[in-house]
């Protein structure tokens, strides 16, 4: 599904990756760790044709990302969905003008289909059907994400790509995030890319894990494994956590 | 039918309606499965039997509109059995299932219609005055506090603001005020020259461009270029909370933000108008000069002992009093901006706008006042 070979990315004169290359198969569910500052986001923005590496291959979907072309761009971009961290929401239309974007720009349904599909994204992310009549900066943080995941759903992606999708959520919103997306993996079949820092999601929806230090991928692997890596990173991280004496 | 692609098959086997589902149940498609669907008139039976055999894909769109569909002709749920199908889609159609609800999303928003529209304005305009003079007058305290302690003023913001006003704009303040004055000119010069009196296109364009051309023309460049800097600057603070960081570190945000641009701009609009009123003049020197055979001796000559001080000195006054509406509708619109995308590019847009409408009310007010003073 995707396919990351010896990315190289240079800003200036910081050398952010030095050949980092990873895979991911079909229905895994990936998380994608390291320090801040490490490359995560701008990793992610290569893979989806945002930002272009200075060097190295993305095959996302069997497609080259730098160097196909247009159109092919263009169908491979109706295949993934992608959650930016705070949601990305389109601040002046609302919720159900929002997830009613893709239908209306990507597909040609007919106009009088697309009000029932939205209402049927929004309970699918679990939201009520009347939270589509709100305004992004009405909502709070968490069910501006659910709003995110529902547009990034709106076309049946293969492939999910979450940018730190429990940040700034409180632990119990975070945790009905990662049960809602190992819910949809599992039922639809997606692939899952998540970039995150949440260890409670590492230990609970994630199958595998890459780790990014240094400017190279260090780990990738199992959970289980990864921890008990030999690494100050690794073992640091993993065992950063504030103890409630 | 055309293309004669099946998407559904009804069979009775055994005194049990079967659907078979056939082909590739996917979004692209659901236009063509949606109709299918519709076309087939399915009665509400005791039970259906959902065969997915022949289902090649399936995603949640279309499964969502055939249980809909299901649901639409009074089948209920308990009332419908999957058979044979792949576990991937059955697993699908669970989750559909289970977190499908009745109401469609909202629909679009509604237009007003135009009497609305005129209503809404209207009170859109009263609320806007309103808020104004709530901000003067919170303008006006600070300035009696800063009368007090006038170690509060921001000396370094004010001047920073000032290079920024002043400075940057005597390139295109110059520029424009030079070609009115050429166009002014010109025209003056096509009457004056049919009863040959050349000579007083000089009173007329010293006498337009100070009194009249030079301010309102600067206040408009001013305003839009300046006002909507200030109402885009404090609305994109507003909006990432700088406005309320200033605040709790006990600092007013009048203060630090507002009073600096006034100063600034009150000092800067007079300066700027002097320079519209030279550039103006030499506008209309070049054309006088190569229009009217009036060197630029004889024009300054004759300028000089005609010319009123009067006029210059109005039209210097005048700028001060645009400076203030300018910045201060600018600041306070800035302060309005709301959290989302478009509000920033329309309260600049107001800005501009309202700041245009105040200063030429205010030179029809101003030429009013100084005909009966008899300046």
């Amino acid at each position: 599904m995707l396919d990351v070979d010896s990315v190289v990315t240079r800003f200036g004169s910081d050398l952010i990756h030095d050949r980092v290359s990873f895979a991911v198969g079909r229905g895994e569910v990936v998380a994608l760790i390291g320090a801040s500052g490490t490359g995560k986001s701008v990793l992610v923005r290569e893979i989806v044709g945002l930002l272009r590496p200075t060097g190295g291959t993305v095959r996302l979907l069997g497609s080259d990302v730098w160097r196909c072309s247009q159109e092919e761009m263009q169908a491979l971009r109706r295949r993934f969905g992608m959650l930016f961290q705070d949601g990305a929401l389109f601040s002046s239309l609302t919720v159900a003008e929002n997830i009613a974007v893709p239908f209306r720009e990507n597909t040609a349904l007919p106009l009088e289909m697309i009000p029932p599909l939205v209402g049927f994204k929004l309970s699918l992310v679990g939201l009520e059907p009347d939270a589509g009549a709100k305004m992004p900066a009405q909502l709070s943080g968490g069910m501006r994400k659910r709003v995110a995941l529902a547009r990034a759903l709106a076309l049946e992606p293969e492939i999910l790509f979450l940018d730190e999708p429990t940040s700034g959520l409180d632990p119990i919103s975070a945790r009905a995030f990662d049960e809602l997306v190992r819910i949809l993996s599992d039922s639809l079949g997606l692939t899952v890319f998540i970039v995150t820092h949440d260890l409670d999601t590492l230990h609970s929806i994630i199958g595998r894990v890459i780790v990014l230090a240094r400017g190279k991928v260090i780990a990738d692997g199992p959970v289980d494994a990864v921890m008990k890596m030999e690494d100050p990173w690794i073992e640091e991280y993993f065992s950063a956590r504030a103890s409630i004496a | 039918m055309h293309g004669a692609i099946s998407w559904i098959r009804e069979e009775v086997e055994e005194r049990v309606n079967v659907l078979y589902l056939m082909g590739v149940w996917r979004l692209s498609n659901l236009s063509a499965i949606s109709d299918a669907l519709k076309s087939r008139v399915l009665q509400a039976s005791e039970r259906f039997v959902l065969d997915g055999s022949r289902l090649q894909e399936l995603d949640t769109s279309t499964g969502f509109t055939l249980y809909r569909h299901l649901g639409g002709i009074g089948c209920s749920e308990a009332m419908v059995s999957l058979r044979a199908f792949d576990s991937r889609h059955e697993r699908l159609l669970a989750l559909v299932r289970e977190r499908m609800r009745c109401p469609p999303a909202a629909a679009r928003s509604v237009h007003a219609g135009p009497v609305q529209r005129i209503g809404a304005a209207a009170l859109h305009v009263w609320r806007l005055l309103q808020i104004h003079v709530a901000f003067i007058g919170g303008v006006a305290l600070e300035m009696l506090s800063l009368l007090r302690n006038p170690k509060l003023f921001r000396r370094k913001e004010t001047l920073s603001q000032f290079e920024v006003i002043c400075v940057d704009a005597i390139p295109i303040i110059g520029l424009v005020t030079f070609l009115i004055g050429v166009v002014f000119a010109y025209l003056l010069g096509l009457q004056a020259q049919r009863y040959g009196a050349n000579i007083f296109v000089v009173d007329g364009v010293g006498l337009a461009v100070c009194r009249e051309l030079a301010p309102l023309l600067v206040a408009v460049i001013v305003a839009g270029r300046s006002g909507a800097a200030f109402t885009a600057q404090i609305g994109t603070m507003k909006v990432q909370d700088e406005i309320d960081a200033i605040s709790t570190l006990g600092l007013s945000p009048i203060q630090v933000l507002v009073i600096p641009r006034l100063a600034a701009m009150v000092i800067a609009l007079p300066l700027l108008v002097f320079v519209g009123d030279l550039a103006g003049i030499a506008g209309g020197m070049v054309i006088a000069a190569w229009q009217l055979d009036i060197s630029a001796a004889t024009f300054l000559d004759r300028l000089q002992s005609v010319l009123p001080m009067s006029a210059a000195v109005v039209g210097l006054a005048k700028a001060p009093v645009f400076a203030v509406f300018i910045a201060m509708i600018a600041c306070r619109m800035g302060m309005l901006v709301a959290r989302d995308a478009r509000s920033v590019g329309v309260n600049t847009t107001s800005t501009v706008v309202q700041s245009i409408v105040w200063v030429i009310l205010l030179d029809a007010l101003f030429a009013v006042v100084f005909e009966r003073l008899g300046i």
